[in-house]
């Protein structure tokens, strides 16, 4: 019988099993310091984490709330600052990389900048950060999609992908060979990249998903692997981590705002925070 | 530049006369702070002192850059990275002010932000770029910067093309570290980011601090000291100074405040709501304070104090002190400076 686990933990789970002993990898706040952090405690242990404030070889010792974060830094072997962690980026010393999105093309192109016209904005959303940048040299990006989208034609083209697909990446010249995004981990599935089309396509199907929910919030006819799998269920030991390390991330951020909430509204009844 | 001879009156001030000095109406003001430990009280008494016209450089413009432009002091932002409050759904002064237009914003990668104040800092005309930008909207969809937000050449020893960004050199750098001296030789530690190249790229730089320390402690750890006293105009000792941020070894962020804060950002009424508790009706951080204490008890500061985990001291250490030892005599030389003298009369080298 296998321990019971939420969909927040399968897929912090999920993205840490993209993380490699030895590997030199930048995270993004939330689901990949987690998934660092249990990368690094169960199965990467020589993994170097960074972020691109310039934290650099951290072991965070709470859920972080930026990429900057004090429990990131304490601890941690070297600091340095945003342009180094770039530059490190672009010659080549950056294993893989993760990234989150708001929409997604076809081809792995992303947007997190706008939606609706970029001059006229429907809804402006954080922006670049350092996206474009990671996505071009790390050797390998992973994706993570929670409340995007995917979509015919992007919004505005923040981070390049496989551009139009093909060998187009390539091609440009502006990237090195065999560089973009390997793995798209959503709420439904791991997505996984053609070598040869650049083209998307469902590799992995989480449980309780059914393969028409995920395709009918593709507006292409999604390309479905033939060796389909559904994603593995977390082992204890994995989700006791997670539920030590980050409690709130595990329980998901509805339940944990709930909590939140009704222990505020505790605490000033009886005057005192907890 | 102020820097030196501001000295002889002293660069110790309140926020208000460091904010009343050296930002302007329609300056460019960057801030120093990258997300971690930001430079909120002078960015409030910004907001009080109804600055108006700022073109902003913030490397991700988070609270410091949401808290401007509600308080409408923004009218061009430089920024790679944005606010929304509560997700998705939620909304913020920024979106708000990009959608009726009284805000334009001009989006680069992380990466090339730090690179134009790098520009500046060493004083280089502009800055290599990352070349993985060209088919992105971020090169393709330019707004106040036009022409100039990235340049194309032809690099003179590869024949390869580069993209370049112009330098940045803001009127102001506002900057809030952990400790400085009273000349302003500034203690920082912690992610680096682009403090150091937003401050010392800028013409004037105010400093506020958790604490103004005495000279020995700076001359003791030199390392920690990102901007150097003739570059700083004004330093501000502001204890709590970027609540509800947090400051490594001082305080945590306060999660009550940040939440409260967040859910403000999605909608004006209840930002300006937030606004007029927060940062207009307290007139220092003082009375701010108070406000919060008031509210929500003093406990609530206790619990984010930061316990204390040093760090190794560095030891700069060495053989010695002095060229002359315990006897007396210069080391390598092996004689007194009586004897010394003796010599120099003897030999004629001395011009009596």
């Amino acid at each position: 019988m296998n321990k019971p686990y939420t969909l927040q933990e399968l897929l912090i789970i999920t993205a840490a099993r993209e993380i490699h002993d030895y590997e030199k990898v930048i995270l993004g706040v939330g689901i990949p310091t987690t998934a660092g952090a249990l990368a690094k405690a169960l199965y990467a242990p020589h993994a170097i984490l960074m972020m691109e404030s310039g934290v650099i070889d951290f072991r965070p010792l709470l859920p972080l709330n930026h990429i900057a974060d004090m429990h990131a830094i304490r601890g941690c072997k070297y600091v340095t600052d945003l342009f180094s962690v770039f530059t490190m980026t672009y010659r080549g010393f950056v294993d893989v990389c993760f990234l989150g999105v708001a929409q997604v093309d076809k081809f792995g192109n992303i947007n997190t900048t706008c939606i609706g016209d970029y001059y006229n904005p429907l809804k402006r959303l954080p922006g670049a950060g350092g996206a474009p940048d990671f996505i071009s040299y790390a050797k390998r990006t992973v994706l993570t999609m929670l409340g995007g989208e995917f979509v015919e034609k992007l919004d505005y083209f923040t981070s390049p992908g496989y551009l139009s697909g093909g060998s187009s990446r390539d091609a440009s010249g502006l990237y090195p060979p065999g560089s973009g995004p390997k793995v798209l981990i959503s709420t439904q599935g791991v997505f996984k990249f053609d070598p040869d089309t650049g083209e998307i396509y469902l590799a992995q199907i989480h449980p309780r998903v059914k393969i028409e929910d995920i395709v009918k919030k593709v507006p292409w006819k999604l390309k479905i692997s033939d060796n389909l799998t559904e994603t593995a269920p977390p082992t204890a030991q994995e989700i006791d981590f997670i539920r030590n390390f980050a409690p709130a991330q595990a329980a998901g951020r509805k339940i944990a705002n709930e909590l939140i909430i009704r222990n505020a509204r505790n605490a000033n009844a009886q005057g005192k925070p907890s | 530049m102020g820097g030196t001879h501001m000295s002889q009156t002293g660069k110790i001030m309140t926020a208000r006369e460091a904010i009343e000095r050296f930002v302007f109406d329609d300056c460019h003001l960057a801030i120093g702070n990258y997300t971690v430990g930001s430079c909120m009280e002078l960015i409030f008494e910004i907001v009080r002192q109804k600055k108006r016209g700022l073109t902003v450089y913030s490397q991700s413009g988070v609270i410091d850059v949401e808290i401007l432009v509600a308080g409408g002091c923004v009218e061009k932002l430089v920024s790679t990275y944005v606010y929304r409050g509560g997700g998705r759904e939620g909304g913020s002064s920024v979106e708000r002010a990009l959608k009726n237009h009284s805000l334009e914003i001009e989006d680069y990668t992380n990466f090339e932000y730090n690179a134009r104040l790098l520009a500046g800092v060493h004083g280089f005309p502009f800055m290599p770029v990352l070349e993985g930008i060209r088919p992105t909207d971020l090169f393709h969809k330019r707004t106040f910067m036009g022409e100039n937000k990235y340049r194309i050449i032809v690099c003179p020893y590869t024949g390869k093309e580069v993209v370049t960004v112009p330098a940045a050199n803001p009127d102001v750098c506002i900057v809030h570290v952990q400790r400085a001296d009273k000349d302003g030789n500034a203690q920082y530690w912690g992610a680096l980011g682009s403090v150091a190249a937003a401050a010392l790229a800028s013409k004037k730089i105010i400093v506020s601090c958790e604490q103004i320390v005495s000279e020995d402690i700076v001359e003791s750890s030199p390392h920690l000291t990102i901007i150097p006293s003739f570059r700083v105009d004004a330093v501000v000792e502001i204890p709590w100074g970027a609540h509800p941020m947090e400051v490594i070894g001082f305080y945590n962020r306060d999660m009550v405040m940040y939440s409260i804060f967040a859910h403000a950002c999605g909608d004006e009424g209840r930002m300006n709501d937030w606004m007029n508790e927060w940062v207009y009706t307290p007139k220092d951080r003082m009375q701010y304070l108070e406000h919060y204490i008031q509210k929500f008890g003093i406990k609530s500061l206790q619990r984010i104090k930061a316990r204390p985990f040093y760090s190794a001291p560095a030891d700069y250490g060495a053989a010695f002190t002095s060229m002359w030892n315990e006897e007396g005599k210069e080391r390598n030389m092996g004689v007194t400076i009586e004897e010394l003298e003796q010599i120099l009369r003897e030999k004629g080298a001395l011009y009596e």
